[in-house]
C-alpha cells in the first residue's frame, strides 16, 4: 500500500460527437452538459441502492441482513469510484483502490462478461480487514469493460484463531484468518466452487457464507444490469466524459467548501490503546489547509504494534473522508471527485499505515479514536462545527454451541457508545460514530439464534461528559449466558483513554467490560481478551464509553440541565 | 340501491368532497379550505354544503368514508398526546436506542427524534417471557399498579404497554392492560402484542407508542365527526380509511389509530384500482403528483401493492400499509445550483405561498412550475380555470437570475435542465416501486393525477420505456374519488418463526386459528357488513438464516401436509424469480401468518360526462410556442379538455387544458379521448431503454 493516495490516470480530452441512441437536443452542444452529467450520476447512485437492497434481502448472516455491515459501490473503468450506496462509511476504504489491485493481477483483457473477483486482504487488494470480503465485477458495453460494480459484505467468521476472525489479541494476519488476493470466484457466469470450497473450509460457520456469497453475486447482476442501462443509452463515450465530468464537479465543489476555511496548520493528537493493558500508541496529525486541499500528514506516529489495532492506510483514509465531509460538506456526492482534495502521508510501518503482516482486525474501534484526531484538527479550523471527542463502539464475539440445536455458532456484535458534543447541541446517545455504523441486533432476534439472554440494555447513566453542550451517553448491556461451552472475544478503546472535551467540556466516561457484576466473584475483564470462558449462568456487562463535551458545564441551559437530572441520565450507574 | 355516496379527502391544504347520487350516476364536487383549528368541524360543514349543493336530503346518504390526514399531522408536528410507557425491566431505553445508528450518516446536524414517550414516562417492571414464550419470571403486578399511578400523576393521557417477546406469548401484557384498565377507568391504552404481534422490539415498541399517542387525538376528533354526522340526519356511520386502503368504523380506527397514516393518498391508489376495473386497465403505475410531493404505487392485476413498514417522523411505524412511495418533489420544488456549479431541484419547496415566481406572490426562486410557464407548457396567462392569473415574465426573471449566470446556458437550457432532473426524480420514484421490486415498468400503464402528474407523466414514461398513459377524467379529484370505492377491510399478523415442516403443523394452525379469532372479533365490530366477509390467508417465509421474507398466499386458514409441501415448493420457485437463485437444501422458516378480512363493495356508477360536439379542431382554444426535449419549441395546439369530442383520437403535439391540471401531450405520441372521459397516450417506444 503506497502511503499516498493513487492518483486517477490522466483522460483523453473530451470530445463532441453527439451520442447514438436520443435524438439531437435543441440546446447547443457543449463539452458536458452539467444537467445530464447530474441525471447519470442519480442514475449510477439508485442502481448502487439497488445492490444494497438486493444484498441485505437475501444476506444469511444476521449481521449482514439485520445489522446492514455491507456496502455497494460502482467504479468507473479506471477504478475511480463514480457512486457509492451510503451504509458503512469504513467501507469506503475497501473500495478505493479495489479495482486497480485487479488491473494490476490481471490484464484488462484477460477479463471475461461474467467474471467476477474475491478478495478480502488489505495488504492485497481487498478490504480492511479480513471479515471484509468484497466481491468486484465488470460491466461490459459494447465488447469492452466500460465500468466496475463491487459490493463488500462483513462476513461474521473467516477463520483465524478467534471465532468471528477479529479480535484487538491477534498478532499477526495470519491469527486472523484466511487471506484472499483478488481472484476470479466466478469465471464467465460459472462459480468457481474449487476455490470456494477452500474459502468455506476456512470459515466456522461454512453455510452462512455461502448464503452471503450467494447474495453478494446477487447484488453485482442487479448492478451490472443497472450500469449496462446506462452507458448503453447514452453511448459509451458520452457516458464515460459525463461522468468524468461529475466527479470534476465534485472536487470543485469540495474544493469549494475547503476555500471557506482559513489557510493554516492545524496539530492534533490522541492515543490508542497499545500492545499491554496500559500501553498507549500515539497518533499524531498535522493537517494542512491549502488552496482548495487538505494535507493530511501523520509523521511522528508511533510505529505499528504487535496487536491487531493497526490501521490499514485505506481505512485511514476512510476515516478522514467522513469526517471531513461531515463537518464540510455532508451533501457532498460519494466520488473520487471529492477525495481529490484530500492528500494523506504516514510513514510506513506506523500503527496509521502498517505493514505486512501486522494484525489490523480491530481497525473500526482504532478508527473512532482515529476519527477524533481529524475531527480536533479540523475544529481548529472550523470552530462553528467543532466535534468532541467521542466514545466508540465495543467489540464482542460470542461462540460456542448453542443447546437447543447442537449447532456450532458465531455472534459478532457491536454495541455503540456516544458521540461527542458539538458547538451547538449535545452529541447524539447511543450511536456509532465516525466512519462506522452498523446497526444493532434485535434483542428478540439475537435470543431466537443464540443461547443468551439480555437482562438490560439501556442508556448508559453518568456517561455523557458534561458541558455547555454535553457528549452522547453510551450503552449498557447485560448478556446472560444459557449454555456450557461459551467463550467471548473482546475489544474495545477508550477504556483507558477518556474522550476529551472541547473548550472546557468534560471527558465522556471511559468503556469497560464486567464478569458477573453485583456478585462476589464481579472482575472487570480486560480492554481486549480472546476466548474467555462464560459459563452457564453467569453475566457479561458491556458499558460503552461516553462523548465528551463542549464548553463549561457552569454554562449549561439550566431548563436542558433540569430534564436531564430528571431523566436520570447524570446519575451515577 | 339508491342512496348517496359522500367521500371526504382531508389535505393539509384543501379538503374535497365528492357526493355521488346512484339512483342517477350524478356527481356533485365540493372544494373548502382545510381548518386546522377545529378539523372535524370543516369537514362537517363540508358535508352539509355539499348535499345543500347538490340539492339531497341527508336521509339519503347510505356510505360516507373519510381520509384524513390527523394522524400523520398530529406526528410530524408533534402534536400527539402526553405519552407514557409500561415496560419489562432493562428495557426502558429502547425507544431510544433505537438501531444504533446516526440519523444521517454525514449530517451531524440532525439530531435523533425525540421519543413518542419520554424517559421519565418509560416505567419499567419485573417480569419477563422468553423467545419461545415460555415465563422466565412472573409480572411483577404491583409495579405494574405503582406505574399506572405515577404515569397518571406526570400528566400522561395515554400508556403504551409493551413487554419483551409479547408477540410469542401476550399475558403479561394483557395482564398489566387489565390492571391499568382497572387503576385507571376510561384510560387510553394499548398493548404491542394487540397493535403488532410481531418480534423485533424496538419497531413493535416504536409503533404502539406511537399509537398510544394518537389515541387520545384520534379519539376526541371522531367523537365531533361521528356525532355531528349523526345529528345532520345521516342514518348510516361514518367509515375512515386505513393506510390498507380499506374503509373501517370509527372504532377500530380509535383502537389502531396508526391504521389511518397515509389514508389520504391512499384514496388516490384505491381510485385507481377502481377506474382501473372501470376501463379494464388492471396493471397500473400510479403517478399522483403535487406541489410539493409526488406519490407512486404499483397496481398489480388490479391490486395495489403493500408495505409493512413506514418511517413517521423518525421512527418505525409497522403496519399495513399501500406501498406508495412519496418523494418531496413537486411543481413547487426549488431549482438551485450548487458549489461545483450543479443544477439541483428540491428539495426544498416554494409551497403554496409564496409559490413559484410565476404565480406574483412575492416568490423570486425558480421553481418547477416557473420552468413549465417558460416553456410554454402551462399556460401564461392563468391556471384554475382563469381563477389564477400567470406572470411568465416573473418564471423568466427568476430563472435568469438564480441559474442562468452559474449554470453559463441560456434560459431556455436552464429550464429544459429543471424540467429534466424533476423528471428523472420522478423516474426514481417510479424505479423503487417497480424494477427494484424485480417488475419491469415497461409493462403497465402510468395513471397520472394530482395537479401536476399529467404535466410530467409523458416525459417520465418516455424515460422509462413505458408507452402507455392515462389521464382520468378528473385528476384533481381522484383521491376523494377513490374514497368512494373503498371496501371494509382489516389486516392481521402473526409472528411464527417455526420450521416449515410437518413437525410445525399444529403451532402453525393454532396460529392460524387465533388470526381467524382476532378477524372474526373485528368484523363484529364492523357490524353489518359481516355476512359477505371474504378472508385472504397468507404466510411470509424466508430461509433459515435470511433476514427479509418472500409473502406467499395460503388457500385457506388450515394447512394440511401436502399444502406446507406445496408452500415450501412455491418459495423456493419466489426466491428464483425474484433474486436469481433458490437453496433447495436450505430448511425453509415460517415467519408470519397474515389475514386479510375484507367485505367488498358494489362500485359507484360511472360518471356521465360531458363531450364536445364538434370535431377535435373545435377543441382547440389558442396555439403557443411549446418545448419538448426531442424537439425544441414546437407550434402547438392547446385544447380545452371538455370540448374534446366523445371517442376522439388524434396525435401530439398538444396541450390538453383543465380546471384542475394540464396535460402534455409530446409529438409523435397518440391521444385517444374514450367513451368515458378517459385520455389514453400512447407514446412511442422513447428515450428510454429502461426496464433494467
Amino acid at each position: 500500500m503506497p502511503a499516498s493516495r493513487p492518483r486517477a490516470p490522466a483522460r483523453a480530452p473530451a470530445k463532441t460527437r453527439p451520442a447514438r441512441g436520443r435524438a439531437a437536443r435543441p440546446a447547443p452542444s457543449t463539452v458536458v452538459d452539467p444537467i445530464e452529467a447530474e441525471v447519470m450520476a442519480r442514475h449510477l447512485l439508485a442502481t448502487s441502492e439497488e445492490m444494497a437492497a438486493t444484498l441485505m434481502r437475501t444476506a444469511f448472516s444476521p449481521n449482514i441482513k439485520e445489522r446492514g455491515d455491507c456496502s455497494t459501490a460502482i467504479f468507473d473503468r479506471h477504478g475511480e469510484i463514480t457512486a457509492l450506496a451510503h451504509r458503512i462509511p469504513m467501507h469506503l476504504g475497501s473500495m478505493v483502490g479495489a479495482v486497480a489491485e485487479i488491473l494490476q493481477r490481471h490484464r484488462l483483457e484477460d477479463i471475461r462478461p461474467g467474471d467476477m473477483f474475491m478478495a478480502n486482504d488489505p495488504y492485497n487488494g481487498g478490504g480492511t480487514h479480513l471479515p471484509d470480503i468484497n466481491v468486484v465485477a465488470p460491466v461490459f458495453v459494447e465488447d469492452r469493460v466500460v465500468a466496475f460494480v463491487a459490493n463488500i459484505a462483513h462476513h461474521a467468521d473467516v477463520g483465524g484463531m478467534v471465532p468471528g476472525s477479529e479480535a484487538a489479541v491477534c498478532n499477526s494476519i495470519y491469527q486472523e484468518g484466511v487471506r484472499i488476493p483478488p481472484v476470479r470466484i466466478m469465471t464467465a457466469g460459472r462459480l468457481n466452487r474449487d476455490l470456494l470450497d477452500m474459502v468455506l473450509l476456512n470459515s466456522r460457520t461454512p453455510d452462512e457464507r455461502v448464503g452471503d456469497l450467494q447474495a453478494q453475486f446477487a447484488a453485482n447482476v442487479v448492478g451490472t444490469r443497472g450500469v449496462e442501462m446506462l452507458f448503453s443509452r447514452y453511448g459509451v463515450e458520452r457516458t464515460e466524459r459525463t461522468i468524468a465530468s461529475y466527479m470534476d464537479f465534485t472536487e470543485r465543489r469540495f474544493a469549494a467548501a475547503i476555500r471557506k476555511l482559513p489557510r493554516g496548520r492545524f496539530v492534533a493528537e490522541d492515543s490508542i490503546d497499545g500492545d499491554r493493558e496500559g500501553e498507549l500508541a500515539r497518533i499524531r496529525l498535522r493537517l494542512e489547509v491549502g488552496d482548495g486541499t487538505l494535507d493530511f500528514d501523520f509523521s511522528g506516529t508511533d510505529r505499528q504494534i504487535r496487536s491487531s489495532r493497526n490501521i490499514p492506510a485505506r481505512a485511514v483514509l476512510a476515516t478522514i473522508y467522513t469526517v471531513a465531509q461531515s463537518l464540510l460538506d455532508p451533501g457532498i456526492p460519494a466520488n473520487a471527485g471529492f477525495y481529490r482534495t484530500i492528500r494523506f502521508r504516514a510513514p510506513e510501518g506506523t500503527v496509521v499505515n502498517p505493514v505486512a503482516p501486522a494484525a489490523i482486525g480491530c481497525r473500526s474501534v482504532s478508527c473512532a479514536v482515529l476519527g477524533d484526531v481529524v475531527a480536533a484538527a479540523l475544529t481548529q479550523a472550523l470552530p462553528d462545527k467543532a466535534l468532541a471527542g467521542s466514545g466508540p463502539h465495543h467489540l464482542f464475539i460470542f461462540s460456542g454451541t448453542d443447546p437447543r440445536t447442537g449447532a456450532y455458532f458465531v455472534d459478532y456484535e457491536t454495541l455503540a457508545g456516544g458521540m461527542g458534543a458539538r458547538a451547538r447541541r449535545d452529541g447524539m446517545d447511543a450511536v456509532r460514530v465516525h466512519a462506522s455504523g452498523a446497526s444493532n441486533l434485535p434483542i428478540e432476534a439475537l435470543e431466537h439464534v443464540y443461547p443468551l439472554r439480555v437482562e438490560r440494555y439501556a442508556l448508559r447513566n453518568g456517561s455523557a461528559g458534561a458541558g455547555r453542550y454535553r457528549g452522547g451517553m453510551g450503552v449498557v448491556r447485560d448478556y446472560r449466558i444459557l449454555a456450557d461451552d461459551i467463550v467471548v472475544s473482546l475489544s474495545s478503546e477508550r477504556q483507558h483513554v477518556a474522550a476529551r472535551g472541547l473548550e472546557g467540556g468534560g471527558e465522556g466516561a471511559r468503556g469497560l467490560f464486567v464478569y458477573n457484576p453485583g456478585q462476589p466473584d464481579e472482575r472487570q475483564l480486560p480492554s481486549a481478551a480472546a476466548d474467555v470462558p462464560l459459563p452457564r449462568g453467569s453475566v457479561l456487562r458491556i458499558c460503552t464509553p461516553g462523548g465528551a463535551g463542549y464548553g463549561p458545564a457552569a454554562e449549561r441551559d439550566p431548563a436542558a440541565l433540569a430534564l436531564d437530572r430528571r431523566e436520570a441520565r447524570l446519575d451515577a450507574d | 340501491m339508491d342512496t348517496l355516496l359522500i367521500g371526504i379527502d382531508t389535505g393539509g391544504t384543501f379538503t374535497d368532497l365528492v357526493l355521488c347520487d346512484t339512483a342517477s350516476g350524478r356527481y356533485t364536487y365540493h372544494k373548502l379550505p382545510t381548518s386546522t383549528g377545529e378539523p372535524a368541524r370543516a369537514v362537517l360543514d363540508g358535508i352539509a354544503e355539499i348535499l345543500q349543493l347538490a340539492g339531497l336530503p341527508p336521509s339519503r346518504v347510505g356510505f360516507l368514508v373519510l381520509g384524513t390526514t390527523l394522524g400523520t399531522n398530529a406526528v410530524l408536528e408533534g402534536k400527539c398526546a402526553r405519552t407514557g410507557m409500561i415496560t419489562t425491566r432493562g428495557f426502558g431505553d429502547v425507544l431510544e436506542l433505537a438501531r444504533q445508528r446516526r440519523p444521517h450518516t454525514f449530517n451531524l446536524d440532525i439530531a435523533k427524534p425525540a421519543p413518542p414517550a419520554s424517559r421519565e414516562r418509560r416505567i419499567e417492571v419485573g417480569g419477563r417471557i422468553a423467545h419461545d414464550g415460555s415465563e422466565v419470571e412472573p409480572l411483577d403486578e404491583a409495579q405494574v399498579r405503582a406505574a399506572v399511578k405515577s404515569l397518571r400523576e406526570q400528566g400522561a393521557e395515554a400508556i403504551a404497554i409493551c413487554m419483551m417477546h409479547s408477540y410469542a406469548n401476550p399475558a403479561h401484557e394483557r395482564r398489566a392492560a387489565e390492571i391499568a384498565r382497572a387503576a385507571w377507568r376510561g384510560a387510553y391504552l394499548c398493548a404491542s402484542s394487540d397493535v403488532l404481534p410481531e418480534f423485533r422490539e424496538f419497531e413493535r415498541f416504536a409503533t404502539t407508542a406511537i399509537n398510544a399517542s394518537l389515541m387520545p387525538v384520534m379519539d376526541r376528533y371522531l367523537e365531533t365527526f361521528e356525532r355531528g354526522v349523526s345529528d345532520q340526519g345521516i342514518p348510516v356511520p361514518p367509515r375512515v380509511m386505513q393506510s390498507n386502503g380499506g374503509a373501517v368504523t370509527p372504532l377500530a380506527v380509535r383502537r389502531v389509530p396508526v391504521n389511518t397514516f397515509f389514508s389520504g393518498p391512499a384514496g388516490g391508489v384505491v381510485g385507481c384500482t377502481g377506474l382501473g376495473n372501470e376501463i379494464g386497465v388492471r396493471n397500473q403505475i400510479t403517478f399522483d403528483m403535487g406541489g410539493t410531493s409526488t406519490d407512486v404505487c404499483l397496481i398489480r392485476d388490479g391490486q395495489p401493492a403493500k408495505k409493512d413498514q413506514r418511517e413517521m417522523a423518525g421512527y418505525p411505524v409497522r403496519t399495513r400499509t399501500i406501498d406508495l412511495h412519496t418523494i418531496g418533489a413537486g411543481g413547487g420544488s426549488i431549482a438551485w445550483v450548487d458549489g461545483g456549479g450543479l443544477l439541483k431541484v428540491g428539495p426544498m419547496s416554494a409551497g403554496a405561498y409564496p409559490g413559484p415566481a410565476a404565480y406574483g406572490r412575492g416568490g423570486t426562486l425558480p421553481t418547477v412550475t416557473d420552468a413549465n410557464v417558460l416553456l410554454g407548457r402551462l399556460s401564461p396567462r392563468s391556471l384554475l380555470g382563469g381563477r389564477m392569473a400567470m406572470h411568465p415574465d416573473l418564471a423568466r426573471a427568476a430563472i435568469d437570475t438564480a441559474l442562468v449566470p452559474r449554470l453559463g446556458v441560456d434560459t431556455v437550457r436552464a429550464a429544459a435542465g429543471i424540467l429534466e432532473i424533476i423528471n428523472v426524480n420522478m423516474m426514481g420514484a417510479v424505479r423503487v416501486i417497480s424494477i427494484e421490486q424485480g417488475v419491469d415498468a415497461r409493462d403497465f400503464t402510468l395513471v397520472a393525477f394530482g395537479g401536476a402528474g399529467p404535466l410530467h407523466a409523458a416525459d417520465v414514461a418516455l424515460d422509462m420505456g413505458i408507452t402507455r398513459v392515462l389521464v382520468p377524467p378528473r385528476p384533481g379529484l381522484l383521491s376523494a374519488l377513490g374514497l368512494l370505492h373503498a371496501d371494509v377491510r382489516g389486516d392481521f399478523s402473526q409472528t411464527c418463526l417455526i420450521a416449515a415442516t410437518a413437525g410445525s403443523l399444529q403451532t402453525a394452525n393454532a396460529a392460524l386459528g387465533q388470526l381467524r379469532a382476532r378477524g372474526d372479533a373485528w368484523l363484529a365490530g364492523e357490524a353489518h357488513a359481516r355476512a359477505r366477509a371474504e378472508r385472504t390467508w397468507a404466510a411470509d417465509l424466508r430461509y433459515v438464516g435470511q433476514n427479509s421474507e418472500l409473502s406467499l398466499p395460503l388457500p385457506s386458514g388450515r394447512v394440511s401436509r401436502p399444502g406446507l409441501r406445496a408452500l415450501v415448493e412455491a418459495f423456493h420457485a419466489r426466491h428464483r424469480e425474484f433474486y436469481g437463485y433458490d437453496m433447495p437444501g436450505q430448511t425453509v422458516e415460517l415467519v408470519n401468518l397474515r389475514l386479510t378480512v375484507s367485505v367488498n363493495r358494489k362500485a359507484p356508477p360511472a360518471e356521465r360526462r360531458r363531450f364536445g360536439r364538434g370535431s377535435v379542431r373545435d377543441a382547440i382554444v389558442e396555439r403557443r410556442a411549446v418545448w419538448f426535449p426531442d424537439t425544441g419549441y414546437v407550434d402547438t395546439p392547446v385544447m380545452a379538455r371538455d370540448r374534446l369530442p366523445r371517442d376522439a383520437r388524434f396525435s401530439g403535439p398538444a396541450i390538453i387544458e383543465q380546471m384542475d391540471t394540464t396535460t402534455v401531450v409530446p409529438p409523435g405520441t397518440r391521444v385517444h379521448n374514450d367513451r368515458l372521459g378517459y385520455l389514453h397516450l400512447a407514446l412511442p417506444r422513447g428515450r428510454g431503454s429502461s426496464g433494467g
